[in-house]
């Protein structure tokens, strides 16, 4: 490994990190889709900036794009506020009109600048080792390093120290209010901060990867905790894994690094979105399979109960009759009989013992309309689940 | 080129005419489709799609290794359609909501195209140049046959829309009396949504991958201002979706270095930007004027009522009074007090004003009638 190798994958790395965080309470907050938009409308801001400065870098450049990216926010505010559209179309309306102001910006000037619309919005992470930072001639190491660092610093600091104020804001607005937090110093506190990130990293990883950064790793980690320090920690943790392996499997296609770490977040997303523990697609598809069966078992149960003649408790019965499938038939008649529910006897169905007491509270919970019950209900009775 | 110089030019230009069109028809498709968006809560869908067809274009460009922009586009349908129905089922199946499994589509699907535009474009193929221009849109490439194409899908969004616009209608509205009805949700549903996803990939030759959505929002908000009708809205949407084209495209030619798409944003933007302030109902500026005169009216009222008050102590009720009596109480201006007197309600001699009978009547009765407008 090149030291130009490991600068870059180490910018990267930083990169995720600075995203992640804000990025966490922005998936949180329900406002994910504001990265996004700001990520647009900061061109503009940057492009004013260039004229001046001629510098990517230069904090001055830094602070006209992050004020882009905070007027983003109060125009979509404002225009939510006068009820004239809903909400996400305010968004909408915003920042394409900012990008294509910046856009015409940069076309107008072409002859002048050397700015591309596409190293802004997918910025190359491959030239970021070779302008470096020096300070009385010595080599400090890249700039855009420096930059993230810097930024990187100071969202973490900020992150612990209104660690309490920003929980409690996003999970309960009304209580953080009434305790003297003001909701509107956070809401902004973490718009600015998110402006920043996306700033100071859009040179290195260009703009799109910025949305992806903060979006991704949030919500796959939400996918698997509810712990909010838990979620944090994982998003960070799947920031860098995709960071780097990213930047290996662009190094293998000789393709853009920026959109190469996209993918990985992409793969790693959809991983986890298929198979999570709990709230994966696999999971739920099959939770929900598992509680057909059992409110079909349930059904059936209160079935035998009502009915002593022996015709209604005929195997045959349930197809003929209730109008289930062979083999959903089959499925309920097993996990009765596994969980020691019923006995067949002759191809007559009856209740024993256990399966008179289920039934017998199960009614219970029904009339009482207390359902939720039941599901608690199922862990003392069933050995076995559907 | 200025103008004056491009709208003589039109008519006879080629390239002009057809970029003119197209844009046109794209505007209009846009604007009309961009109403359901809109209304249906789903206005940065378009933003979704449009950056999530990008992988499907550089896939069938890595199959086909052709630039036909037919082909292309077809791979950014299906590339749109997967995007859309997993944002679907992201929503649908997790606890992950409607704005993060936008983003997340979005962004994934547009590094993935990056990705593969930047593969392509190290392949020793010298025909991959100019896959770009679906990032930012090139208006100039635009062929008879496109627009065509264009003219094609117009007509038949057209057909489905009045041939399926009560189903339509209803599902917006009311999607659950809807399903009572017996209409299949679902289908509907799945019929929007593609035609929405089948008008953005339409535009990204045009506009490009990035401002797509504001080319179906933009139209839709602004003819959300101007009427309350389903119908009249979509109208107006494609009006002024088709406006925005034919003058983005008439600016961005009559100058230099100036694309196309970005233009014709602008322009819709400007559409928005002046309904939200000029729209007689909904608009900024009228709600304004309605708020101040409404204020005007109650000051009226309350100088009226105490000027009531004072009178009714006495028993001539049109015994005069000091006008500076008044000034210790707010409500009083002298602009109130002159249109007072133009109803009738008060007569003024120097510095004294007295209550006339019309007016004590309409005071004591200013609070058990307030429907009567006193305008």
């Amino acid at each position: 490994m090149s030291n130009a190798q490991i600068e870059i994958q180490l910018i990267a790395s930083l990169v995720a990190i600075a995203c992640a965080i804000p990025g966490t309470f922005l998936v949180l907050r329900k406002m994910a889709m504001i990265s996004d938009a700001i990520s647009h409308s900061i061109l503009p801001g940057i492009v004013v900036g260039f004229f001046i400065t001629h510098d990517l870098g230069s904090p001055l450049l830094i602070l006209l794009a992050t004020l882009a990216g905070v007027v983003t926010v109060v125009l979509v505010e404002y225009i939510q506020k006068t009820g004239l559209v809903k909400e996400d179309t305010a968004i909408g309306l915003v920042f394409p009109a900012l990008f294509s102001i910046g856009v015409i910006l940069i076309k107008k000037n072409a002859d002048d600048i050397h700015l591309d619309v596409d190293a802004v919005l997918l910025g190359e992470l491959a030239y970021a080792p070779f302008d470096r930072l020096f300070v009385s001639g010595v080599d400090l190491g890249p700039k855009s390093l420096w930059i993230v660092g810097a930024i990187l610093l100071i969202t973490i600091v900020l992150l612990v120290a209104f660690f309490k104020e920003l929980k409690l804001s996003t999970f309960d607005k009304g209580l953080a209010a009434s305790l003297g937090f003001s909701p509107v110093i956070i809401h902004y506190g973490l718009m600015t901060v998110s402006s920043i990130t996306t700033v100071g990293a859009f040179d290195a990883v260009g703009a799109i990867l910025v949305v992806a950064l903060m979006i991704a790793p949030a919500a796959t980690a939400y996918l698997l905790t509810t712990d909010l320090k838990k979620m944090l920690f994982l998003s960070i943790a799947f920031g860098i894994f995709s960071a780097i392996s990213g930047y290996w499997f662009a190094h293998w296609l000789d393709a853009s690094i920026a959109g190469s770490i996209t993918t990985m977040l992409g793969v790693l997303f959809l991983l986890v979105y298929l198979f999570a523990p709990n709230k994966g697609v696999i999971a739920v598809l099959y939770r929900e399979k598992q509680q057909r069966t059992e409110v079909s078992l349930l059904t059936f149960l209160l079935h035998l109960k009502n009915h002593d003649e022996e015709r209604e408790r005929h195997v045959n019965h349930l197809n003929e009759h209730i109008n289930w499938q062979k083999v959903r038939s089959k499925t309920v008649l097993e996990l009765a009989l596994k969980n020691n529910m019923i006995i067949i006897d002759n191809n007559i169905v009856s209740l024993t013992s256990k399966g008179d007491e289920f039934t017998t509270q199960a009614i219970d919970y029904i009339i009482t309309n207390e359902d939720a019950q039941i599901e608690d209900m199922k862990d003392d009775f069933f050995l076995f689940r559907g | 080129m200025d103008i004056q110089e491009y709208f003589s030019l039109v008519f006879s230009d080629y390239t002009l005419r057809t970029i003119t069109l197209g844009t046109a028809i794209l505007g209009a498709v846009t604007g009309m489709l961009g109403s359901f968006a809109v209304l249906r809560k789903q206005s940065l869908l378009g933003d979704a799609i449009s950056h999530a067809a990008l992988p499907g274009i550089a896939i069938s460009f890595l199959i086909t290794g052709a630039k036909d922009s037919n082909t292309l586009l077809l791979g950014a349908l299906v590339s749109g359609l997967i995007g859309t129905f997993w944002i679907r089922g992201i929503i649908t199946k997790t606890h992950l909501k409607s704005d993060t499994a936008l983003g997340l589509i979005l962004s994934l699907f547009f590094g993935f195209g990056m990705l593969l535009l930047t593969f392509i474009q190290k392949q020793p193929n010298a025909n991959q140049a100019g896959l770009d221009k679906y990032l930012f849109g090139q208006a100039a490439t635009l062929v008879e046959s496109d627009v065509w194409m264009m003219a094609i899908v117009t007509g038949i969004c057209l057909f489905v829309l009045l041939l399926f616009w009560k189903e339509f209608k209803i599902l917006l509205f009311d999607k659950d009396y809807a399903k009572t009805l017996g209409f299949n949700t679902k289908t509907i549903d799945i019929l929007i949504t593609s035609f929405i996803v089948l008008a953005i990939v339409l535009g990204l030759q045009t506009v490009g991958v990035v401002l797509m959505s504001a080319m179906l929002l933009a139209p839709a908000a602004a003819a959300r201002q101007w009427t309350n009708s389903l119908a009249t809205m979509v109208f107006l949407a494609a009006l002024f979706g088709a406006f925005s084209g034919v003058f983005g495209t008439a600016i961005s030619a009559s100058q230099n270095n100036l694309s196309t798409g970005p233009v014709i944003v602008l322009v819709a933007a400007v559409f928005v930007f002046v309904s939200f302030i000029f729209s007689p109902s909904r608009g900024l500026l009228f709600k304004q004027i309605r708020f101040i005169k409404n204020r005007r009216d109650l000051q009226l009222h309350k100088t009226l009522a105490f000027m009531y008050n004072i009178a009714e102590t006495h028993d001539d009720i049109s015994h005069p009074h000091e006008i500076k009596i008044l000034n210790n109480f707010q409500g009083f201006t002298k602009g109130t007090l002159k249109k007072l007197v133009e109803k009738d309600y008060v007569t003024l001699q120097g510095s004294t004003w007295s209550l006339t009978n019309e007016g004590f009547k309409s005071a004591s009765n200013l609070y058990n009638q307030l429907t009567k407008n006193d305008e």
